[in-house]
């Protein structure tokens, strides 16, 4: 292999690069604590404004949603006060053609109750001047009760989850049968227990974040490589659930699914690093930055395909639209969370072990 | 070649196989129809294919609509020639056929209620909780009476949430009647009442056979009322021995009615869900007689006369339903309802596809920018490739419905499929160990993350009902392929391309 003078230069600054690094790497972990308490802090003012860690739309709270294929151009000021005599809280906007640019759709969203539909379907008629069918309209209706029921479910499948992704990482990178045995026997109890129907779901959920915080602390004890890997899996979870908060993004259950598929997304990059650092002979470094050059065009990959697939959907479909969107947030958040959260503590564990 | 190539042209073959249908015939399908029509009386009947009307052919939904606008609704009745794959039926009415039509479907693939419109509910009792049992019976009345009442394209099935609570879960494809809520929420309790007591009630029981066509029941009158139009339709129904005998017994000990002597002084009640919705003369003769021939009627009304037309029409159809299924034994609560319109889907998923193409390029792109090798991009992007067509081919395998979240299962499929498509490429190029071990380690990592986003999808099974199950199980279909099929082969191909 020939050495041009681009690539004497490349390996200069590399290796300048390299020692700063090495360094200082664990200074570097300020970056991710502050985003963190960040996040904390974002998260725990929502909460306490709105009760709740997320806001959701009707589809969680239950509610009314109608899709309006108009035959011509609606203005969306005109129709919102006509209708708003019967209820507040009501959001319309329009779906248009990514190219032209023209109104494809309306949709109107109010957590209404299911019953009133006939009456804000009346409303809406009135001022369209045509009735609302099959073909013009789609109408998506969700009693309170269900709703309601469908979020804690997917909160609890969110828990589960991660709970069981933490599982598997242990397994992959912990050493030690029984550890491994008994934190699955604590972990699965409150499951098997939940779907025999002896604890309720509120319960389940309860027991699940302790067992999982248990987990936690077993893993720092005894397997670091293993919590570095949940951390910044968690890390990239909480960032991206603050910032969702901040925008003021209201979650559906589509958006919830995005968040299960981040934990697939970003724990791949996270175990890629750490079985390249772990099972490689070699210098730590050389594995660490081919590790990152790896890893950083995965996710480059995944942000450049998601963010042309947000663009081109955006305008179009809210469900598409909001699952990219976490997706963009939380990938991006997933690079400073496996480079230098995830890195740096399993750089320091490694080094301090090869010391002593 | 190696045998993992192989494997996955012999898996691509096959999807696509599963996925196109070898033949290609045009026209549309009719895809419902209503039994007491008198499209159904002239011969038409569901699946049947139509190719003309009145000799212009008709491929799509447009054609089809545009030709019945063109021609009604007309005041006098004029000739209507449908030409269907089987037969040439001629209709003459001055109403539009009461048909629904979808068009033929290119492919295997079927669409769910998001994507193909159609009309959603998740049913559960009023204030109970309903046991396996009570939901097993449920279902049955409740597929029983939207058969009858002429909707056939209908899935019911018993779903369990993951709060443990039971719930009917009805999805209906195509077009959906407005009064849908009506027909699957209404108790649908009939009872024939003289005073206080029960004559006979709806169901089998005592109701032995219900006229749906022809003279026996339909519209007799219409007339202005009030401020609009009222429509009255009758049809007649038989009891049983045991409802007859009761019938005699309770009108043996009623008197002549003073002010009208034909009749006797009481009326028959009719009462739906406890609500009284028509009160009928009885004939002076009927005392004491076991008769068994007892005609129903009723009307409704409306701005215009078509309107009422309509109602009055809905009314009968929903009275007929009630009295040939019988009551429910429990009052129903519609926790969800979603009527979609097909518009939708169809936008969805050409905006889809070209998202989807844009954003694979958009891969191929980078992974020429970062490997400078056009050969691995182009195999990249046919490796994801791929894995769509087996992913597809297996939902038309096994008659999965592709629906929203499926969708969204496909896209996080590619996407971890992509991310392994990149591990197997830089550890290939790293020059340490042989080429054979690197790739190994490589299938390890992807086995890892194959296990860790497996279990991480398996609670959405039943979370919500099971209406997120698409999701998971094309991710898991997805990535499955990717572990053993389509990445075992990408990486032989990598091989190839870089001993080149």
């Amino acid at each position: 292999m020939t050495e041009t003078a681009e690539n004497l230069v490349q390996e200069f600054t590399e290796k300048k690069f390299a020692k700063w690094y090495n360094k200082n790497y664990k200074f570097l972990l300020i970056i991710p604590l502050i985003l963190i308490l960040l996040s904390a802090i974002q998260i725990v003012i929502f909460y306490q404004q709105n009760n709740d860690f997320i806001n959701k739309d009707v589809s969680l709270t239950g509610g009314i949603s109608i899709t309006i294929f108009p035959h011509e151009e609606v203005n969306l000021n005109e129709l919102k006060s006509h209708i708003s005599k019967t209820s507040d809280d009501l959001t319309i906007r329009e779906l248009s053609d990514f190219r032209s640019g023209k109104q494809k759709a309306i949709v109107i969203e109010t957590p209404l109750d299911p019953s009133e539909i006939d009456s804000l379907k009346s409303e809406i008629q009135n001022f369209l001047g045509y009735d609302l069918d099959n073909e013009n309209s789609s109408i998506e209706s969700t009693g309170s009760t269900l709703s309601q029921s469908f979020y804690i479910q997917l909160v609890y499948a969110l828990i589960l989850s991660f709970s069981f992704m933490a599982l598997v990482v242990l397994f992959i990178f912990g050493t030690g049968a029984r550890l491994k045995t008994i934190l699955i026997i604590i972990t699965i109890i409150p499951v098997i227990l939940f779907f025999a129907g002896l604890i309720k779901i509120e319960i389940a959920i309860i027991l699940g974040t302790i067992i999982l915080l248990v987990n936690l602390g077993f893993y720092i004890k005894y397997s670091i490589p293993s919590a570095a890997v949940v951390i910044s899996a968690f890390a990239d979870f909480f960032m991206t659930l603050a910032l969702v908060d901040f925008l003021g993004i209201k979650v559906s259950s589509a958006g919830i699914v995005a968040f299960l598929m981040l934990i697939g997304y970003s724990v791949d990059s996270d175990i890629m690093l750490t079985t390249r650092l772990l099972k490689r002979q070699g210098d730590l470094n050389k594995n660490l930055a081919g590790a990152f050059k790896t890893g950083l065009t995965m996710t480059l990959t995944s942000i450049i395909a998601i963010t042309v697939a947000l663009i081109m959907t955006q305008s179009f479909s809210e469900i598409l639209k909001q699952i990219f969107t976490i997706l963009l947030i939380g990938l991006a958040f997933d690079l400073p969370n496996t480079w230098i959260t995830n890195a740096s503590i399993l750089k320091w564990h490694l080094e301090s072990g090869r010391k002593s | 070649m190696n045998w993992k190539i192989w494997l996955l042209i012999i898996f691509v073959l096959a999807s696509l196989l599963a996925i196109f249908p070898l033949n290609f015939s045009k026209g549309l399908e009719i895809s419902l129809i209503e039994q007491n029509s008198t499209a159904f009386e002239q011969g038409l009947r569901q699946n049947q294919i139509i190719k003309s009307i009145n000799g212009n052919p008709v491929n799509t939904f447009e054609d089809y609509k545009n030709e019945i606008n063109n021609l009604f609704p007309t005041q006098e009745k004029i000739k209507l020639t449908i030409t269907t794959d089987t037969s040439e039926v001629i209709l003459f009415t001055n109403q539009a056929p009461e048909i629904s039509v979808k068009e033929i479907p290119k492919t295997r693939i079927k669409t769910g209620l998001d994507l193909s419109g159609g009309a959603r509910a998740l049913v559960t009792a009023e204030g109970k909780s309903l046991t396996a049992n009570e939901l097993n019976d449920l279902i049955a009345v409740t597929n029983e009476r939207l058969n009858v009442y002429g909707l056939k394209d209908v899935k019911i099935r018993p779903v369990t949430d993951l709060s443990g609570s039971n719930h009917m879960l009805i999805e209906i494809a195509g077009s959906t009647p407005k009064e849908l809520e009506n027909l699957i929420a209404k108790q649908g309790k009939f009872e024939a009442k003289i005073g206080n007591q029960t004559v006979f009630s709806g169901g089998e029981k005592d109701v032995t056979y219900v006229a749906r066509t022809g003279q026996e029941a339909g519209i007799y009158s219409c007339n202005v009322y009030q401020e609009g139009e009222i429509c009255s339709f009758r049809f007649s129904i038989s009891l049983s021995e045991a409802a007859a005998k009761k019938h005699a017994e309770i009108t043996n000990t009623l008197g002549v009615n003073a002010s009208n002597p034909q009749y006797l002084d009481q009326k028959l009640d009719l009462y739906l869900d406890e609500k009284l919705t028509d009160s009928l003369f009885i004939g002076k003769d009927l005392k004491g007689s076991e008769t068994t021939q007892i005609s129903i009627s009723g009307s409704g009304t409306g701005a215009t006369r078509e309107e009422a037309y309509e109602n009055a029409l809905k009314e009968m159809k929903q009275l007929q339903t009630v009295l040939i299924t019988g009551s429910l034994p429990f009052k129903l609560q519609i926790e969800k309802l979603d009527t979609i319109s097909p518009l939708l889907g169809e936008e969805f998923i050409n905006t889809i596809l070209i998202a989807g193409i844009a954003s694979i390029l958009a891969v191929g792109l980078i992974i020429f920018l970062r490997y400078r090798k056009i050969k691995l991009s182009l195999a990249v992007l046919l490796t994801s490739l791929c894995e769509v067509i087996i992913i597809l081919g297996v939902s038309a395998l096994f008659n999965r419905n592709l629906d929203l979240p499926s969708i969204a299962g496909i896209i996080a499929a590619i996407g971890t499929g992509v991310d392994s498509q990149v591990i197997i490429l830089d550890e290939s190029q790293t020059s340490t160990l042989s080429l054979k071990q690197r790739i190994k380690r490589a299938l390890f990592i992807i086995l890892g993350t194959y296990v860790t986003t497996l279990f991480a999808l398996l609670p959405l099974m039943w979370a919500g009902a099971g209406l997120l199950k698409g999701f998971a199980i094309t991710t898991i279909i997805g990535i499955s392929t990717g572990v053993f099929i389509t990445r075992p082969a990408f990486s032989e191909i990598v091989k190839k391309i870089l001993k080149e």
